[in-house]
């Protein structure tokens, strides 16, 4: 089993050994940045100072907004919804802080998914373009064994990644915005309603989500990747699908088998924020149809990695 | 008693679609002997060694190395070699060093000492630690050796190993295939289409055209040849050329101031005693060796290329 690992190792080698994987963390990094600077600056970030009249407060801002508004709009607005949420359960609103700079950064996982796709295109695909290959192959060692070394090295990077984003969002929130104690309770929308939720817990809850969207994504590209051994091809056609997934959705929403299609269940988010895309689908429904997609992508990247000719160009 | 062969070639077949690209393949390779797998671009060589390192599916038949079949038991048959297949192509983004680091991990008992060794063996210890992109095809070539002996391999396989490579090199690399096989008793293949570059480090060359096996001849066989060319220069030529017609019933044939012939070696003294008795003048006698090009070319005609 070490040898496996040894495998693993050797892939990782590879991929950090070039730029273009450095360069992936750096724009990660710099838009985390970005983000921060901008909330900080530009001031979209609620940066009101609850004192100890802080429902005073509250009621007040609720009143500006009231002001000029029709009573039905008011009753529909998120901030006054929330300001109530706040004085109904007696809470007192938390200062913008590191966990919450966090929880909001999810939305980048979209890049996240981005890079992954690049690396789980180029994993194989390269290894065909550079000829390496050949000498990879003709090794003790079963090319089932490298495959799954090659797929074990993409989740790897897909979660390195997301741990990036998630340690470096925290400690730019903490240097920009400051941090509430070790695990606060975050007030956060869900399905309409206001609830609140432990730090950790939402954080998990939509960082595990969105891992489970990137392993789709990231096995799709690496399907591409063993097929056609053509990185181009794999990242343009994951990228493609990943952006066009939605409007796919839209379009065949009226037929009855709309959601069997990938991309109406790899949000699971649906199910736990908002309503499921079409009436009938749940969760358990959801996770079905992924374990079938993961499994039809897995077995035809084995079959066409192991049992294709590697034959001249 | 005869060694078992490292590597047999058993009726190995390849199909493409519907056409047959090798047609039958069947030979032995023993250890210790440098066999030379020769044959125009085209003619199947690398589909052969790809199939020979289990790249490429066989159709039929089989390659057996060191008795375990490469279609059935490839992981004990692959642990035994030890091959460059086409170009050495390596990670360029990465050193030598490492790429080496690389393949080492792969298999099982590579120390550290064995793959320095192996940098000096092929003498790239200066340049090891530069990235692989910056490398020349020559040094590329060598790297491409140095990863192929990592594992003490018992078989050797090098696809045009003398590509890029000055004369120079060429010659290091040579000498250097000469002494795997004869003090570490390697079976070494080596592939080429310029006979000219393996004839000198092969002890066989197996000729092969559009993917059937022509000949396979050991190069002691192919050098001696049964019979030279040779150049008589000799005065009068009408008069040299009446006697060997009549006197030894030969053939020669006129070509400016020389009379042409082919004959075998020992008949040279008798030709030239023939004419000298016959009070021709003698000025020269001069052998050409056919040389193993020569054949190469008659074996596998002009033009191969179909």
């Amino acid at each position: 089993m070490s040898n496996f690992f040894k495998l693993v190792y050797n892939e990782q080698v590879k991929l950090y050994a070039r730029k273009s994987t450095w360069i992936m963390f750096g724009i990660l990094a710099a838009i985390i940045l970005g983000v921060a600077i901008l909330g900080k600056t530009v001031g979209n970030v609620d940066e009101a100072q609850y004192g100890d009249d802080w429902r005073q407060q509250l009621e007040q801002e609720n009143a500006e907004i009231a002001e000029g508004s029709s009573e039905e709009e008011v009753a529909n607005h998120w901030g006054i919804q929330e300001n109530n949420y706040y004085l109904d359960n007696d809470i007192k609103p938390l200062e913008y802080d590191a966990w919450q700079f966090v929880v909001e950064n999810v939305m980048l996982s979209a890049l996240l998914s981005l890079f992954t796709i690049i690396v789980a295109a180029g994993i194989i695909a390269h290894e065909f373009r550079w000829g390496t290959v050949k000498l990879l192959l003709i090794r003790p060692v079963a090319r089932t064994k490298i495959l799954f070394a090659k797929y074990a090295s993409v989740l790897l990077f897909a979660f390195t990644s997301l741990v990036f984003l998630l340690v470096f969002s925290w400690i730019t929130g903490a240097i920009f915005f400051g941090v509430n104690g070790a695990n606060p309770l975050l007030v956060i929308q869900n399905q309409n309603e206001y609830t609140q939720i432990a730090a950790w817990a939402e954080m998990g809850r939509s960082y595990g989500l969105q891992l489970i969207n990137l392993v789709m994504m990231a096995t799709f590209a690496f399907m591409i990747s063993s097929i056609f051994r053509n990185s181009g091809l794999a990242i343009g056609f994951a990228i493609f699908l990943m952006m066009a997934g939605n409007s796919i959705i839209g379009f065949f929403m009226q037929y009855d088998w709309a959601k069997y299609i990938l991309f109406a269940n790899t949000n699971l988010e649906q199910y736990f924020r908002g309503t499921p895309l079409i009436e009938g689908m749940t969760l358990s429904f959801s996770i079905g149809v992924l374990i079938v997609y993961y499994v039809i992508f897995m077995v035809l990247s084995w079959l066409f990695f192991t049992k294709r000719d590697v034959a001249g160009h | 008693m005869a060694a078992e062969p490292a590597m047999k070639l058993i009726d190995l077949k390849k199909d493409i679609g519907k056409k047959q690209i090798i047609k039958g393949l069947t030979f032995d390779i023993n250890p210790g002997e440098v066999f030379g797998f020769l044959g125009p671009n085209g003619a199947g060589k690398t589909t052969t060694i790809r199939m020979m390192v289990g790249l490429m599916k066989i159709s039929e038949g089989d390659v057996v190395i060191k008795g375990s079949s490469i279609k059935s038991n490839y992981k004990d048959a692959i642990r035994h070699v030890g091959a460059i297949v086409e170009n050495p192509e390596m990670y360029p983004f990465m050193s030598g060093w490492k790429n080496l680091l690389h393949y080492a991990r792969m298999m099982s008992g590579i120390t550290e000492e064995r793959i320095k060794e192996v940098v000096s063996l092929v003498g790239l210890e200066k340049a090891i630690h530069e990235k692989a992109g910056r490398y020349s095809l020559g040094m590329r070539q060598r790297l491409g050796i140095a990863q192929a002996l990592l594992h003490r391999p018992s078989v050797l396989i090098l696809d045009e190993p003398t590509n890029g490579l000055d004369p120079h090199g060429i010659r290091e690399i040579r000498q250097y295939i000469r002494s795997l096989a004869e003090k570490e008793n390697v079976a070494v293949i080596v592939s080429s289409h310029l006979l000219s570059e393996i004839e000198m480090m092969c002890d066989r060359i197996g000729i092969i055209k559009n993917g059937e096996l022509v000949a396979i001849e050991t190069v002691k066989g192919l050098t001696k040849t049964d019979e030279d060319l040779i150049h008589i220069e000799a005065v009068p030529l009408d008069r040299a050329n009446e006697l060997l017609r009549q006197t030894l019933q030969l053939e020669p044939t006129v070509e400016e101031e020389n009379i042409k012939l082919t004959v075998k070696r020992e008949e040279i003294p008798s030709i030239v005693k023939c004419l000298v008795e016959g009070q021709v003048d003698v000025f020269g006698v001069q052998v050409q060796r056919s040389t193993l090009e020569d054949k190469f070319l008659d074996v596998i005609g002009e033009n191969a290329i179909e």
